[in-house]
């Protein structure tokens, strides 16, 4: 097998373990899954969410993980998380991982002293083995698929946040991770954060995490593959947002998984603005009665970059909500494709699901496919989906130029509201600022490269 | 007196739509300081003149002239005409969803002027020329004609005509769908914008807004071309006599 001349054995998996002074639970599950990766495929665009979505092109054989440090009480904010720092404000906790370097954390004192936990996940199996172990610690779970086997026997980063009973954190907590795989020196670089949140009974908290890598074509292939998972305790909520900008080079695949139990409450926001492959699976796991999710996604594709998504919404408690938000603006020839599964389960009478997939074509080469699926076993339920996809309106670019707005700035402004609309959706209006913004800088950066360029070709 | 600058000069305008010939050979002059008014059925083609005036792509001109400050129009797109200072009130304007009026007014002032203008000074120009529109200050962060009233509308359509400052404004239709208090309203926002150097080409089917507005000329479009022109005193005749007394209606 190909992996096996990168790291064949049992003992060259059981290195980084040692080097992180892991318990042995964890080793043992490392291991576990490693077993499992060995033994799966790499889904192919006949599998199950993965239409249309060839990461054939990734060797996995040939990428190594890549070094992430513990914190250090010497590291020091780095200059480029200091704009976000900036225009989130007001925030609870920061936690800053760059590939390479000693990360930087901070939480504060008082919501330390409550007990609440906010680390980097080789700390938290440190020093918080106790909490960790229940969801860190479980069996290889035969249903995972190669990546998610693979985040879990070789994660390298990631975090953990604990929020204990009654615990109501009113700003957010911050997560950033960098992997500069050209100033790194590592070639074919594997970021693997394992995220994990939980929730307990009756809290609240905000969890923003941004994943850059540069935009470089420095190396030929570089993973990012990320594990999200959170737990929603018993009328606890969670917002979540994730936004990622990688560079050409970047393929990455993210698996998020929220299971929410009674009267819980679970807003996620997922912003994917880069990459040449990104895949995200978003499934949301609605257990308890009262149950409520609002899942919101923006992608906004440019080149020749890929984007493939899923949300799957399980409804398995009668009384649950969902509502599901997905927007693609796609520039040049990138393309996306989205699937939409509602499931709701004979028990779950009266759930309340909705889906809305809208895809905007900005290049002449763009494409996009939506494909929403509907399993439904109960049968007082409510549930309809809708999907566009089209160009951008042309009266409303001409009303803006109207108003003397160029054709460019008038469709900068319309796709950044095409995207507005879903963001909103979430509950931390910051937070919404500093995506719009990296959305922006997206667009007019793009253009001004197309400007660039149709100048060049015409001299 | 000296003879004010022609700021618009049209001339056996021919316009197609589609594959659709609407206007048949349009001629006019308006000259700085002066209230035109075009009047006309529905489909004469009092539209398709003022979406070419604005340079909508889809109106394609295939005959005759349109001169405006004495260079060419027709070679302009409609954002350097926006920045020349030509207005267009839409009589339906669109919306777009997530985009703040704020937002939006930010931008068209900075294209129009060439320059920022300072937030604060912004905030105070646009407050005060909103409480005299009778807008409400949530108009603001609201999305741009998104569930917008008729009348929400048509003073967005003024508001941004008052900002832009423009020196020559088209008003299609700015007095449809509106009750007689926003009617008032907006009409003492066109009267407020009138002045020596501006000129208005007012488009309407009903006679009721010039009982605010005093045009100083009034012009009849039937079938794409114009086709009887005279002072205020026409708008009265046509509203007593109907439109049949300068042509009969078209045969469909």
């Amino acid at each position: 097998m190909a992996e096996q001349k990168t790291v064949s054995t049992a003992t060259q998996v059981d290195d980084p373990t040692k080097r992180r002074e892991e318990p042995t639970w964890m080793k043992e599950a490392r291991l576990a899954s490693w077993e499992s990766y060995l033994s799966t495929q790499l889904p192919g665009i006949r599998d199950d969410g993965w239409h249309r979505t060839d990461i054939s092109g990734l060797n996995l054989a040939d990428l190594r993980a890549v070094d992430f440090h513990s914190p250090e009480a010497s590291a020091s904010v780095s200059p480029w998380v200091i704009p976000a720092l900036d225009s989130l404000s007001s925030h609870s906790g920061v936690l800053i991982q760059e590939a390479g370097t000693p990360a930087y954390l901070k939480l504060d004192s008082e919501l330390a002293d409550k007990g609440v936990v906010f680390c980097d996940i080789e700390t938290a199996l440190k020093t918080h083995g106790d909490k960790v172990r229940r969801y860190l610690g479980e069996p290889a779970d035969l249903n995972d698929d190669k990546f998610t086997n693979l985040i879990k026997s070789w994660f390298n980063c990631g975090l953990f946040l604990f929020v204990p009973p009654g615990v109501e954190i009113a700003n957010p907590l911050l997560s950033f991770t960098s992997v500069n795989y050209r100033s790194s020196g590592i070639a074919d670089g594997a970021v693997l954060p394992r995220l994990l949140v939980v929730a307990s009974e009756g809290s609240r908290v905000t969890l923003l995490h941004s994943v850059t890598a540069p935009l470089s074509q420095a190396v030929d292939t570089a993973l990012h593959a990320g594990l999200v998972d959170i737990h929603i305790e018993q009328a606890a909520h969670v917002s979540y947002l994730e936004l990622t900008e990688f560079g050409p080079a970047v393929y990455s695949v993210t698996n998020t998984r929220a299971w929410l139990n009674k009267d819980a409450s679970f807003t996620s926001l997922t912003a994917a603005l880069g990459g040449r492959l990104v895949k995200g699976e978003i499934s949301t796991y609605l257990n308890g009665q009262g149950a409520s999710a609002e899942v919101a996604g923006v992608v906004l594709g440019a080149d020749n970059e890929k984007y493939s998504f899923n949300t799957i919404e399980e409804h398995n408690a009668p009384d649950t909500r969902s509502n599901i938000h997905f927007r693609t603006a796609l520039k040049d020839s990138s393309t996306s494709i989205y699937q939409g599964i509602i499931r709701v389960d004979r028990e779950a009478q009266r759930t309340d699901a909705y889906q809305s997939n809208k895809n905007l074509l900005l290049g002449s080469g763009a494409k996009a496919d939506s494909i929403p699926k509907l399993e439904i076993l109960a049968d007082d339920v409510r549930c309809s989906h809708g999907a566009t996809v089209g160009p951008v309106d042309q009266e409303q670019v001409f009303y803006l130029m109207s108003r003397g707005l160029t054709a460019a700035e008038a469709e900068e402004l319309i796709v950044l509201g095409f995207f507005t609309t879903v963001m909103a959706k979430f509950d931390h209006k910051p937070a919404i600022a500093w995506v719009g913004s990296a959305i922006a800088s997206k667009l007019i950066a793009h253009d001004r490269d197309s400007r660039k360029q149709s100048a060049g070709e015409q001299k | 007196m000296t003879e004010k600058e022609e700021i618009l000069v049209i001339k056996d305008l021919h316009v197609r739509v589609d594959d659709k010939e609407i206007l048949k050979g349009v001629s006019l002059t308006v000259r700085r300081g002066e209230i035109h008014a075009l009047m006309g059925r529905n489909g004469s083609g009092k539209s398709t003149l003022s979406y070419t005036l604005m340079g909508h792509p889809r109106y394609k001109v295939t005959a005759g002239q349109i001169w405006y400050k004495g260079s060419d129009l027709t070679a302009l797109a409609a954002d350097e005409r926006s920045r020349s200072g030509i207005y267009l009130a839409f009589q339906y304007p669109v919306a777009i969803p997530g985009v703040s009026v704020s937002n939006f007014l930010r931008a068209a002032v900075k294209s129009r002027r060439g320059t920022d203008v300072p937030v604060k000074e912004f905030r105070k120009e646009l407050r005060n020329r909103m409480s005299s529109l009778n807008i409400k200050d949530d108009f603001l962060s609201r999305y741009i004609n998104d569930g917008f009233s008729g009348g929400e509308k048509k003073r967005l359509e003024i508001l941004q005509m008052e900002l832009l400052a423009p020196d020559l404004a088209v008003l299609d239709e700015t007095d449809s769908g509106l009750d007689i208090d926003a009617l008032k309203t907006v009409a003492s926002g066109i009267n407020s914008m009138t002045g020596p150097d501006v000129a208005i080409l007012l488009i309407t089917h009903y006679q009721r807004l010039l009982n605010y507005i005093t045009p100083d000329y009034v012009h009849v479009m039937q079938d794409g071309q114009i086709v009887m022109s005279g002072g205020s005193e026409l708008a009265h005749q046509l509203e007593a006599r109907g439109y049949d007394w300068v042509a009969p209606a078209p045969v469909v």
